[in-house]
């Protein structure tokens, strides 16, 4: 069991390395993401400051508590991006034969997937997540016990495994219908609405949708409203920020589910 | 086999379009939250904001300028040698082409997000049918800008090979200061008066404030000057980088 803890621990850090050395080669490319994500997501902050100070408070949340809920959801996507950004390109993998490759080898397929490619370039996501945060951690006044810091990270890992479920589910479609490129950006944008804005924006139905039946709300929403002492819109047993792990765990095992039930179905594409 | 892909391909042009249907929705409630008990902010009420960036989802799915990107891969894949023997010009070939899709855009996809909006939002008419009949002219020059600034970025594509992400540094540039998302009415004084002095307002601001009735007939007019100004100020330095451009390549090519 320990040996083959450490065996896997050495191939991923292989992989890892390797990954990296791979995204070294273009230095222009390093520089463009560089400059681009940070335009996107300040430029996107930068949005909501100017309709909070030209109107109102939306819903209640004023700036900082905007800020608070941006910077937690851009936190989770960030390390998404690091660590499982190989499931936006499940169906490229199917369509281009690699995935045969993967099966080949006497290791899990599912973390063959997610640690050949240890996206180095998405440590550039963390840094505006991070500076948003941290700012608005420190305007809403945010205490730093450590109860509250526990807190924090297991929202965090919740928050990734929320995400990468729906792509590991959305991905798994294509191993049915060997394409679905365009499902993902649906789904990114879908997840940067619900996650970088306060959810109690959108009727009641859609909120009822991303609490029960897709409960992306407990990305950020719900331990943002918890955290701030926010009205939220159902009541639930047990502190909000206790479900998102919870929900987080629950839903990347039933996407794991899909994702081996999709294995069964994979037949190869021949090219 | 034959079945299942066809109606994957059918679901990845649904899946596009509900993509626009997203953001439109999305857009329009916080619009709408921060409007909540407010008549008007700037002069602008919500019925004029909501017109304004229903307009603006449609025109982002019609301004399609590929060309940054087509210059990039047929540099990568060593294609562009074969686009030089057309008998017509490249970047004219490549106009072509983006001028095509966004044809083809205005039926697929502005007709199924035109209906949406109107159905759930009410129609978002233009202020008076003399603004509809400026507004056309004054997209079609923006799109112009639009199209030559991505040019003159794919043109950068011959210099350092690896162009990487810089169309969509440049894409993003244009989002915020375009007034797509939010308009420029609404930014700090500071950057208003900046932006005056820039294009990019005049790809998305200036069609739009013409059709909401924001801009007056003469004030429409005078928009439309400094887009035409722009066209020809981009259109001398596309010559000019282009010039310089072709024969770099031909050297290489030699």
């Amino acid at each position: 069991m320990i040996a083959e803890m450490k065996h896997y621990g050495s191939v991923a850090y292989c992989f890892a390395r390797l990954a990296i050395q791979r995204q070294l080669e273009y230095p222009l490319f390093l520089v463009s993401w560089f400059l681009m994500i940070p335009i996107q997501y300040f430029s996107g902050i930068w949005m909501i400051q100017i309709i909070v100070e030209r109107f109102q408070a939306l819903k209640g949340w004023e700036f900082p508590e905007l800020a608070f809920i941006y910077g937690l959801a851009l936190l989770s996507h960030g390390l998404l991006v690091v660590f499982f950004i190989n499931t936006w390109h499940m169906d490229h993998m199917v369509i281009e034969g690699l995935f045969d490759r993967l099966l080949l080898r006497p290791m899990s397929v599912f973390f063959q997937l997610v640690a050949s490619y240890v996206n180095f370039i998405g440590l550039v996501d963390l840094i505006p997540g991070i500076i948003i945060f941290l700012y608005a951690c420190n305007a809403v006044g945010f205490d730093w016990t450590f109860i509250n810091i526990c807190k924090l990270i297991s929202v965090i890992i919740g928050g990734v495994l929320l995400r990468a479920a729906l792509f590991i589910a959305l991905g798994s479609i294509s191993f049915w219908t060997k394409r679905n490129s365009s499902t993902v950006s649906f789904a990114l944008t879908i997840l940067d609405r619900v996650t970088m804005y306060p959810i109690t924006l959108y009727p009641y139905l859609v909120q009822v949708l991303f609490t029960f039946i897709l409960p992306i709300g407990f990305i950020s929403f719900y331990p943002a409203a918890d955290f701030l002492q926010q009205d939220a819109p159902f009541h639930l047993p047990l502190n909000m920020a206790i479900w998102s792990p919870l929900i987080g765990i629950l839903c990347f095992s039933l996407s794991l589910l899909v994702f081996k039930l999709g294995m069964k179905h994979y037949e190869s594409s021949g090219s | 086999m034959r079945i299942l892909s066809n109606i994957t391909y059918r679901f990845e042009v649904f899946a596009a379009i509900f993509t626009n249907i997203i953001i439109l929705v999305a857009s329009v409630f916080l619009w709408q939250t921060a409007y909540n008990g407010i008549s008007q902010v700037e002069s602008f009420t919500l019925k004029e904001i909501v017109t304004y960036t229903v307009l603006s989802i449609l025109l982002g799915s019609v301004y399609i300028t590929d060309v940054q990107n087509t210059i990039y891969y047929r540099i990568r894949e060593g294609k562009i040698v074969t686009d030089f023997f057309r008998p017509i010009p490249l970047l004219t070939s490549y106009l072509a082409d983006d001028i095509g899709s966004s044809i083809s855009a205005l039926v697929n996809r502005v007709l199924p997000l035109f209906l949406f909006a109107s159905l759930v939002f009410g129609p978002p008419l233009p202020a008076t049918w003399v603004s509809f009949l400026l507004f056309i002219p004054s997209c079609i020059l923006g799109y112009a800008i639009l199209w030559l600034l991505s040019a003159l970025v794919g043109l950068t594509a011959f210099w350092v090979m690896e162009l990487g992400n810089l169309g969509m540094v440049k894409d993003s540039i244009v989002r915020v200061l375009s007034g797509s998302i939010v308009p420029l009415w609404f930014f700090p004084d500071g950057i208003q008066k900046v932006s005056a002095y820039l294009p990019f307002q005049y790809t998305y601001q200036a069609p739009l404030s013409i059709y909401i009735g924001a801009a007056s007939s003469n004030k429409a007019l005078v928009g439309m000057g400094i887009q035409c100004i722009w066209i020809i100020l981009l259109t001398l330095l596309l010559a000019a980088a282009w010039k310089r451009t072709k024969s770099k390549t031909l050297i290489q090519g030699g």
